[in-house]
């Protein structure tokens, strides 16, 4: 490829020469230390979490390791998987939506409103709940687009929402929602309903994601707004979408919450965004935007709710659960770091790889 | 290998002036590429060349002139109007998606859905989108990578190579586009500087218009037919590569030679 070209003519000989030799890499030219790296970082929360497993199932046997304890994790960590799922979606999509307790405790207080003061059918008020989380999601969006930084509209709209919810209740929790039972205290072949609704809003995340152009697109719009932009593709509609399906989730977290305590309370918990936040650090979503996979989340998620479950088995205080959760977010935050670092330096020292490639 | 009418050029800019406020920072340049052409702008810096550039990508409006893309009159509003004329600017750094493996890359905006009901759903056919960014990477000579390699994970030239590669496929399709590189092997090894001229050459050979604003002499000799020298806002060279002295060429980027259009340089 080096021959110095001197005529058209001739030009296209020698590329095509080369091209032809060309060793196609099968996907295992990749360095082996950099193969176990990116391993490591994609997978590793899984195998963080069947660490934790092993050593809870020993330390805290008999009580750890069983079905009903495993439910009892399941179900603590799904409300946590909910909003992390809003908050994840969010942040992959570039977005991080902080207003997500304010939606949540809006719309399950209109649902409440709705079904309690109007008498309005559930079926009917549970769908407009989650309209109504779209909506917000829009309004958030259509704010956000004009040039403000998101973190600061979501505090606004966050305010503005917790104060609406309570306009609408006078204040009080409204009581007496026995009929969304269904999905809250309700066991259906001994899972309770929160669990069927994790795993089915993950898996429609989760397929919606990886398998559909819209999804592709909404990843890529998080990494890269701008070269998408240049692809033809309006990327402001997918980010007024990161903040719709933030949205939505908030709306599902919020009526969940509701269904379990049968009342709806107007008093929106932004802890609850927090422990969110975690799960969604701890799965190595990159708050930049871009990266990041679902069941991950849910994985970061169900840590969460394991550490506290195991120490509580063992009567060891709770606090020590935040303590270790912390912990743990740090260190990973370092090894992150770490992975990084050591992929970059790897593919550094073996950047002219599969170009030396053809000539060996 | 093309259809396309070799006669009329694929780009055709004719007396542009662009102003900035007083400052005229184009006058009445003349500027053509044809199709399976390699065209190198050169100049020094402030001469106007990138500016010229983004004349052609629609990023800038001439303030007189006519463009026309295969004869036909245009005016660009906005680099989405040169991109659907054909006319593909390849950006370096704003190019591709780094999370994101090469063949969504090449693939965005222009995804092939599955067929039948999940396709409705917007469900989308990864297998055939990674054949067809193979296929596409191959007749350009430059499959470097496996499909599945996130572009973070690639090389400074292989990165750049899917970066043009992603303009060339959007730009070649049966009527050929040009194709408008700004430094493309800037920051580029040596091999991987051979990388990317390996590519521009075959862009050109398969009837793509291409121009190339550098400083880099020897990419000139590598891959141009033709060098257009600008000098403060004015062409003041057009010469084929071949055969012409590089210290004139020098000269002309200087200022030290004389223009070779006499008027304009009155």
């Amino acid at each position: 490829m080096s021959t110095p070209v001197s005529d058209s003519a001739s030009r296209g000989a020698p590329s095509s020469a080369a091209a032809a030799d060309t060793v196609v890499p099968t996907g295992h030219d990749m360095p082996r230390g950099v193969a176990a790296l990116v391993f490591l970082r994609d997978r590793g929360i899984f195998i963080l979490w069947l660490l934790l497993i092993l050593v809870f199932s020993f330390w805290c046997a008999p009580y750890f390791f069983t079905w009903s304890n495993a439910m009892l994790i399941a179900n603590a960590a799904a409300l946590t998987a909910i909003f992390a799922a809003g908050v994840g979606l969010g942040v992959m999509s570039g977005v991080l939506d902080l207003s997500l307790p304010g939606t949540a405790a809006f719309c399950a207080c209109l649902t409440g409103w709705l079904a309690v003061n109007k008498g309005v059918s559930l079926w009917i008020a549970l769908p407009i709940a989650l309209v109504c989380g779209a909506l917000i999601g829009v309004v958030n969006g259509l704010i956000s687009l004009q040039g403000f930084n998101p973190i600061i509209v979501t505090i606004g709209t966050l305010s503005v929402l917790t104060g609406l919810a309570s306009v609408i209740t006078g204040g009080l929790t409204i009581p007496g929602l026995d009929g969304l039972t269904f999905m809250g205290t309700r066991r259906y072949f001994g899972v309770p309903a929160p669990v069927y609704i994790v795993a089915a809003l993950y898996l429609v995340g989760t397929i919606f994601l990886t398998r559909t152009r819209d999804g592709i697109r909404f990843m890529a719009v998080g990494g890269n707004a701008e070269a998408v932009r240049r692809s033809g593709i309006h990327s402001d509609r997918y980010k007024v979408m990161g903040f719709v399906i933030s949205g939505i989730c908030a709306a599902i977290g919020g009526l969940v919450a509701t269904a379990i305590t049968t009342e709806a309370n107007p008093d929106a918990s932004p802890a609850i965004i927090f422990s969110a936040l975690t799960a969604v650090a701890l799965a190595g979503v990159a708050m930049s935007g871009g990266r990041g996979s679902l069941p991950r989340v849910l994985v970061g998620a169900l840590i969460l709710a394991t550490i506290a479950n195991g120490l509580i088995i063992r009567g060891v205080q709770t606090y020590w659960a935040t303590v270790i959760t912390g912990v743990l977010l740090l260190a990973s935050l370092g090894l992150e770091r770490f992975i990084q670092k050591s992929v970059s330096d790897r593919l550094m020292a073996t950047s002219n790889l599969s170009v030396h490639q053809k000539k060996v | 290998m093309t259809s396309t009418d070799v006669t009329t050029p694929a780009l055709d800019l004719s007396h542009i002036d662009l102003h900035y406020g007083y400052v005229r920072a184009l006058a009445d340049i003349d500027f053509h590429v044809m199709p399976g052409e390699v065209v190198g702008l050169l100049g020094d810096n402030g001469a106007g060349k990138s500016t010229l550039l983004k004349v052609m990508s629609g990023a800038h409006r001439p303030s007189e002139g006519t463009i026309r893309v295969h004869g036909k009159e245009v005016s660009f509003h906005s680099p989405s109007d040169a991109s659907e004329a054909g006319i593909q600017m390849v950006y370096q750094d704003l190019a591709l998606v780094d999370a994101q493996d090469i063949s969504t890359n090449l693939n965005i905006g222009r995804e092939i859905l599955r067929k039948g009901p999940l396709g409705w759903l917007g469900f989308v056919d990864t297998k055939a989108m990674r054949k067809r960014a193979e296929s596409e990477l191959d007749r350009l000579g430059v499959r470097t990578a496996p499909m599945t390699r996130p572009t973070e994970m690639l090389s400074g030239g292989q990165r750049q190579v899917v970066a043009v590669a992603r303009s060339a496929i959007r730009v070649s399709g049966d009527a050929n586009g040009v194709l408008l590189l700004d430094e493309p092997t800037a920051a580029l090894g040596y091999e991987q500087t051979k990388l990317v001229e390996g590519l521009i050459r075959r862009m050109a050979d398969q009837g793509i218009a291409i121009v190339i604003v550098t400083h880099n002499l020897p990419l000139c000799h590598e891959v141009a037919d033709r060098v257009v020298i600008l000098n403060r806002g004015r062409k003041v060279a057009d010469v084929p590569m071949r055969g012409t002295d590089p210290d004139h060429i020098v000269g002309w980027i200087t200022g030290a030679r004389p223009s070779m259009f006499e008027d304009s340089a009155a």
